[in-house]
C-alpha cells in the first residue's frame, strides 16, 4: 500500500472533502465467484484539486467515481464528504447529495433527447440551491449560440459540453467525469478539457477525471493509479500542462 | 425447447405485468361477450321451446263480452289456426298476515276439454276439476313468495262476491313469463299473481255466463297476421272489441324481447370497446419490443433465422396474451353467465332457463380479438424483420424532437422541464397518445352507463308515483258508478281526501295511426292525479279538447292543435273528433286525458265515476282497506307507492350488481390502459429517468416526469369520456324503453364525478405499481452504455 500521506505533498494541513478508508466494493455476479472492483481503498481529495484517474479497464475507477458521487454504496470501508458519511446515508440524503454537491460527467453524454441545450441544463438550474443561469453555464462550455439545439443537433463534442455545463450549472463542490472524452476525436477532447479545468479554476470545485489515456494526467494536481481495486500510486505532478497543450 | 421459444418465454417473464394488463382487458371483453351471446342463445333457446310446446298463442285481442257462438266466426278467419275463446277477470285477495294489497288476474281454462293454447305448464298438483269448491292452478312465482301449495285456499274478491279458492296445482304459462302487473315495469309477485280457473265457474262468478271477452289464436300455416288481426278486429268490433296485438305487443313476450334486444346490444358494444382497447395496447406494447430488440432481430436474421421464423416468433406474444385472455373471459363468461341466468329467476318465469354458452360466437370473439391484435402487430413486426441485418445493428438513428406547437403559443416559460419532456414525447408519437387518450374515455363512459340507469329509474318512479300521482290509494269500482258510489268511498276510514275519476277504454285514432288506450275524465283542480310538463308543473286541464302521453302525440303523430278520432268501447260508445289541446310528460302508459264533464257530455251520462282517487290518514290504513275489500262495488284497489316499494326490492340487488360489473370493468380498463402507456413510457425513457436521477431528482421527482404525460392524457380523456358515457346511456336507455316504459335520460354530478374517481383512482393504483419500478432504476448500467 502506498503512503498517501506523503504524496498529499502539503494538502494533508487541510481537512479533506472526501475522507475515504477501506472501501470495499465486491460484486457476487453469479453468486460464487467474487468481484472484488474494490479492494480497500484509503483517499482523501481536497478542495479545489484536479485528479485524474488512471489505470486498466476494470481495475474499479468507476465503481470508485460511483461512490464517491453518491451513486452506489461500498461493501465495506467508510466514506466521508466533509465529516458527513456517506456510508451510513440512505438513499434520500444521497440523492441530496448529488442535487447539492456533484456534477457527473459521463462518457455517453447521458443528455435527454426531448429537450434543446438551455432545457438540459435547466433540469439542474431548476433544482439547485444557488445555480447560474443555464445560458451563463452553456457560455463558459462555448456552446452561447447553442442555446436551442436540441442533442440530435449538435456534435458529440457539443453534447459533451452541454453535458458538463449542465454539471456545472449548479455551482457544484466536486465534478466527476468517467471518461468525458471516450468518444471524442483529439481536437474536440481538447476543448472538453480545456472547460473541466477552467471551472476547476474558476469555480474552485474538486474535479476527478477518469481516463485511460495517460497524456491526460499531465494536467493534473494529483494523479491516482488504480489497478485490481489497489490503489498502485499516487503521483504529484510538479508542473502543470494546461489542456490546450495536451497531444495524444 | 427451442431457443427462440426459451427466448419467447423469458421476454414473457420481463412483461408479465404489460401482458397480463393486456389479457385483462381483453378478457373483460371476452367475458362480457361469452356472458350476453350465452344469455341470448339461453333465453332464445328456451323461449322457442316453451313458446312451441306449450302453443304459445300468436294473436291476443279484449272485448267487453261477446256470445260464445261467436268463436266458430273467428275460427273461419283466413289464416287462423287454433282459436280459443277465454273469460278473464279480476280479483281482489285477501291473505292472512298480509296488511297490504294483493290482486290476481283470473284466466279461465277450458272445462272438458285440454288446452289448446298458452298450455299450463304444471308444476305441482294438478289442473282444475268440477268439485263446486272453485278450484285454480296458481302461478308458480305467487306461491313461492307466499309458500302456498295445493290445498291451501285463499280469500278473494271477485265482481263485488267474496270466495273461498281452493288451490288445486301451482303452474306456469308461456303466456305470463313476465308476470307483470298493470302499469308496472318490475314484476311484483307479493301483490299480483294469475290464476286459472274452470270457464264455467269463471264466467259463473264475474256474470259472463255462454260468453267471452278474450281471444287467443295461433296463425294456420302461411296465414298472414295483419290480415288476421284486421279481420278479428272487424268481428268482434259489435262487442267491445278493442285492437288485437300479436306477440310484439303482447307484455310478457315483449319484456323478454326487450331484453333480448338489450344484450344484443350490449354483446356487440362492450366486446368492440374491450378487444379494440387491447388490440391497440398489444400494438403499441409489441411495438415497443421489437424496437427494443432491433438489434437482437439483426442478430437472429444474420444467424440465418428466416423473417417467416421471427415474424412468428413475435406473433406468439400476441398469442400468449390472447390465450390467457381466452381462458379468463371463458371462465368469468360461464361464470358471470350462469350467475345472471339466476338473477333472471325472478323475472322471467321459464320452466327450464339454463346457460347455454354460444360456442360459435365465442369462437368468432376469439378470431376478432385474435385478428385485431394480429393486425395490431403486423406493421412493426413487418418493419423488424424488413430491416437489412447490418442496418439493424446499428442502433436507431435519435429521435428528432421539436419544440412542441403549445410551446409555439408562448408558454415555455410556464412549464417545467420536466413538462417539456411530456408535451413533446407526446407530439412525437401523437397516435399513440391518442389511442390511450380514446381507451380512458371509454373506461370514463363506462360506468356512467349504470348511473344513468339508476338516476334514470329513480327520477321516472318520483315523476310518476310521488309528484304526478299524489293519491295513497286509486279505488276501480266494478261498473261504473253515480255520485253516491263516489260519496260511499269518500267515507271510508281514514280518506281525508278524495277525487272521482271517469275512466273508458278506448281507440283513438290519427291517420292511419292507431292505439287502445284509457281515456281519462278529471276534474278540474285536481290535487291528486296530476297532469305534468316535462318540468313536473300541473297542465291545467282544457274544458274541452284532450290531453295526450306525449308518447301518444308521437307515436299518432299529431302536434297540438290537431285533431284524433276517439271511439269509446263503453256505454253507448260515442264515437268522436277532438281537437288536441297539449301534451303531458309522463313515464308510464300511454293515455289522453279530459275534463271530467266534458267527457261525462259525450257519454251522455250524469255524474257518472269509474273510482276515486285518494289521500288516507296512514294510521286508519287497517281498516280502510278492511272496508274496501269488503266493499262489494270495488273491483280494484291500487296503492300508489306499491310500484316504488316493489321496485325497490326486486331492482335493489340488480342495481348494485351492475354497478359493480360496470365499474370493475371500466377500472380494469384505465388500470390496463394506463399501465400499459405507463410501462411503455418507462421502457423508451430508462435512460432519461435514471439520468435525471443521477442528477439528483427524488424518485417522487422522476416518477412525475413519468406520469406527467399520462396523467395528462387522463386529465384530456375524462370530458371526452363523458360526453361518450352520455351518448352511450342515452343510447342503452333507449334501447331499454318501450312504447309503455320510457325511461329518461338523467345525468347527475354524482354520476359523472363517480365515473370520473373509478378511472382517476385506477390510473393512480397503475402509476403507484409502475413508480414501484423508479426505485429498482439502474441508475449505474445506464450510464455504461449508449441505447
Ligand atoms: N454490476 C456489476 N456486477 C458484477 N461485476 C461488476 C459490476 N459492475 C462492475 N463490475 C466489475 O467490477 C470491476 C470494476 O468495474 P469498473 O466499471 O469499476 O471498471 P473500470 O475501471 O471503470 O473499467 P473501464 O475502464 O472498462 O470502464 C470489473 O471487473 C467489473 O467486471
Ligand atoms: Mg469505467
Amino acid at each position: 500500500m502506498p503512503d498517501t500521506k506523503d504524496s498529499t505533498n502539503g494538502l494533508e494541513n487541510r481537512d479533506p472533502l472526501f475522507h475515504a478508508r477501506g472501501l470495499t466494493k465486491v460484486y457476487h455476479p453469479s453468486g460464487e465467484i467474487e468481484v472484488r472492483a474494490l479492494d480497500g481503498v484509503d483517499l482523501d481529495l481536497f478542495e479545489s484539486e484536479l485528479v485524474v484517474l488512471l489505470g486498466a479497464s476494470g481495475s474499479g475507477k468507476s465503481t470508485l467515481l460511483n461512490i464517491l458521487g453518491g451513486l452506489d454504496i461500498p461493501t465495506d470501508g467508510t466514506l466521508d464528504y466533509r465529516g458527513e458519511s456517506l456510508t451510513d446515508a440512505d438513499e434520500r440524503t444521497l440523492t441530496l447529495f448529488r442535487r447539492d454537491t456533484v456534477g457527473f460527467v459521463f462518457q455517453f453524454y447521458n443528455l435527454i433527447p426531448s429537450l434543446t441545450a438551455r432545457e438540459n441544463v435547466a433540469l439542474i438550474t431548476d433544482i439547485a440551491r444557488n445555480p447560474m443561469a443555464p445560458e451563463e453555464a452553456l457560455a463558459l462550455v462555448g456552446l452561447e449560440d447553442r442555446l436551442d439545439h436540441f442533442p440530435a443537433q449538435l456534435s458529440g463534442g457539443e453534447q459533451q459540453r452541454v453535458a458538463i455545463a449542465r454539471a456545472i450549472a449548479k455551482r457544484p463542490d466536486v465534478l466527476l467525469c468517467d471518461e468525458p472524452t471516450g468518444a471524442l476525436d483529439v481536437k474536440t477532447g481538447i476543448t472538453v478539457l480545456e472547460a473541466i479545468a477552467r471551472v476547476n479554476e474558476d469555480l474552485g470545485t474538486l474535479a476527478m477525471i477518469i481516463t485511460h489515456n495517460a497524456a491526460i494526467a499531465d494536467m493534473a494536481g494529483r494523479v491516482i493509479h488504480l489497478s485490481a481495486g489497489h490503489i498502485t500510486e499516487i503521483h504529484t505532478n510538479t508542473e502543470r500542462r494546461p489542456a490546450s497543450t495536451l497531444v495524444w | 425447447m427451442r431457443p427462440l421459444d426459451l427466448k419467447l418465454l423469458r421476454d414473457l417473464r420481463t412483461m408479465k405485468g404489460q401482458m397480463l394488463a393486456i389479457s385483462l382487458v381483453m378478457a373483460c371483453g371476452l367475458t362480457m361477450m361469452i356472458m350476453a351471446r350465452g344469455l341470448i342463445v339461453s333465453l332464445e333457446t328456451e323461449r322457442d321451446r316453451y313458446y312451441a310446446e306449450n302453443r304459445f298463442a300468436d294473436v291476443f285481442s279484449d272485448l267487453v263480452r261477446a256470445p260464445n257462438s261467436l268463436r266458430s266466426r273467428l275460427m273461419e278467419i283466413s289464416g287462423a289456426g287454433t282459436v280459443e275463446t277465454r273469460v278473464t277477470g279480476h280479483a281482489i285477495l285477501d291473505i292472512p298476515g298480509m296488511d297490504d294489497i294483493a290482486e290476481a288476474i283470473l284466466v279461465s281454462i277450458p272445462d272438458e276439454r285440454p288446452q289448446q293454447l298458452n298450455i299450463l305448464h304444471i308444476l305441482q298438483g294438478r289442473l282444475p276439476e268440477h268439485a263446486g269448491r272453485n278450484e285454480i292452478v296458481i302461478s308458480k312465482a305467487f306461491a313461492d313468495a307466499h309458500g302456498f301449495r295445493p290445498g291451501d285456499t285463499i280469500q278473494a274478491t271477485m265482481y263485488g262476491n267474496r270466495e273461498e279458492l281452493y288451490i288445486s296445482g301451482t303452474a306456469m304459462s308461456p303466456e305470463f313469463v313476465y308476470e307483470l302487473p298493470p302499469g308496472a315495469f318490475v314484476p311484483d309477485n307479493k301483490r299480483y299473481g294469475v290464476f286459472w280457473m274452470n270457464e264455467r265457474e269463471l264466467a259463473n262468478a264475474f256474470n259472463m255466463d255462454g260468453a267471452f271477452n278474450n281471444v287467443v289464436m295461433t296463425l294456420a300455416p302461411g296465414g298472414n297476421v295483419e290480415a288476421v288481426k284486421a279481420e278479428m278486429d272487424r268481428i268482434l268490433r259489435p262487442y267491445g272489441g278493442q285492437i288485437s296485438y300479436d306477440r310484439s305487443e303482447q307484455a310478457s313476450a315483449q319484456w323478454v324481447e326487450t331484453e333480448i334486444e338489450g344484450l344484443r346490444a350490449f354483446a356487440l358494444a362492450f366486446p368492440i370497446i374491450f378487444l379494440s382497447v387491447a388490440a391497440f395496447m398489444t400494438s403499441a406494447a409489441l411495438t415497443r419490443l421489437v424496437r427494443l430488440q432491433r438489434e437482437q432481430i439483426a442478430q437472429l436474421k444474420a444467424f440465418g433465422y428466416s423473417s417467416t421464423a421471427i415474424g412468428i416468433h413475435y406473433f406468439k406474444f400476441t398469442l400468449a396474451a390472447v390465450i390467457a385472455a381466452t381462458v379468463m373471459g371463458g371462465v368469468g363468461g360461464l361464470w358471470a353467465g350462469r350467475g345472471i341466468v339466476i338473477l333472471y329467476e325472478p323475472f322471467f318465469q321459464f320452466p327450464s332457463l339454463t346457460f347455454r354458452p354460444d360456442y360459435p360466437a365465442v369462437l368468432i370473439g376469439l378470431v376478432a380479438s385474435a385478428g385485431a391484435a394480429f393486425l395490431g402487430v403486423l406493421n412493426s413486426v413487418r418493419q423488424a424483420v424488413k430491416l437489412p441485418p447490418a442496418e439493424a445493428m446499428r442502433p436507431e438513428p435519435p429521435a428528432e424532437f421539436k419544440p412542441s406547437r403549445i410551446e409555439a403559443l408562448g408558454l415555455q416559460n410556464l412549464v417545467s422541464p420536466a413538462f417539456r419532456m411530456a408535451l413533446r414525447n407526446l407530439e412525437r408519437k401523437p397516435w399513440q397518445g391518442l389511442f390511450t387518450a380514446l381507451g380512458l374515455a371509454m373506461a370514463t363512459a363506462i360506468p356512467i352507463v349504470p348511473g344513468a340507469m339508476r338516476d334514470g329509474m329513480n327520477y321516472m318512479m318520483d315523476f310518476q308515483w310521488r309528484l304526478a300521482q299524489r293519491q295513497d290509494v286509486t279505488l276501480g269500482l266494478i261498473e261504473p258508478g253515480s255520485y253516491a258510489s263516489f260519496t260511499a268511498m269518500r267515507n271510508l276510514p281514514g280518506v281525508l281526501h278524495a277525487e272521482p275519476f271517469r275512466a273508458v277504454s278506448a281507440r283513438i285514432g290519427h291517420g292511419h295511426h292507431e292505439r287502445r288506450i284509457s281515456l281519462s275524465g278529471l276534474p278540474q283542480d285536481g290535487q291528486l292525479n296530476r297532469l305534468l310538463d316535462a318540468d313536473a308543473n300541473q297542465i291545467p286541464l282544457p274544458l274541452s279538447g284532450v290531453l295526450l302521453s306525449e308518447k301518444l302525440a308521437e307515436v299518432l303523430d299529431v302536434k297540438p292543435g290537431g285533431t284524433v278520432r276517439l271511439e269509446v268501447q263503453e256505454g253507448r260508445r260515442p264515437v268522436f273528433d277532438i281537437v288536441v289541446a297539449g301534451t303531458i310528460t309522463d313515464f308510464a302508459d300511454i293515455g289522453a286525458y279530459m275534463d271530467i264533464d266534458a267527457l261525462r257530455r259525450l257519454m251522455r251520462e250524469g255524474d257518472t265515476v269509474s273510482g276515486a282517487h285518494l289521500t288516507l290518514d296512514s294510521a286508519q290504513w287497517a281498516p280502510f282497506l278492511a272496508s274496501a275489500r269488503e266493499a262489494p262495488q270495488i273491483g280494484a284497489i291500487v296503492r300508489t307507492r306499491a310500484a316504488r316499494e316493489s321496485f325497490d326490492e326486486t331492482m335493489a340487488e340488480l342495481i348494485v350488481i351492475a354497478h359493480t360489473i360496470y365499474f370493475g370493468f371500466a377500472a380494469v380498463l384505465a388500470f390496463g390502459v394506463i399501465y400499459n402507456g405507463a410501462r411503455i413510457a418507462l421502457s423508451e425513457r430508462t435512460r432519461d429517468l435514471a439520468t435525471l436521477r443521477v442528477l439528483g431528482y427524488t424518485q417522487r421527482e422522476v416518477a412525475g416526469v413519468l406520469i406527467g404525460e399520462l396523467a395528462l392524457l387522463t386529465l384530456l380523456a375524462i370530458l371526452p369520456g363523458l360526453f361518450i358515457g352520455t351518448q352511450l346511456a342515452a343510447a342503452i336507455l333507449e334501447a331499454a324503453s318501450t312504447e309503455t316504459t320510457r325511461f329518461p335520460l338523467v345525468l347527475t354530478g354524482r354520476t359523472y364525478a363517480t365515473a370520473v374517481l373509478i378511472v382517476l383512482a385506477s390510473s393512480i393504483l397503475s402509476f403507484a405499481i409502475v413508480s414501484r419500478r423508479i426505485h429498482k432504476l439502474d441508475l449505474i448500467g445506464v450510464l455504461k452504455a449508449r441505447e
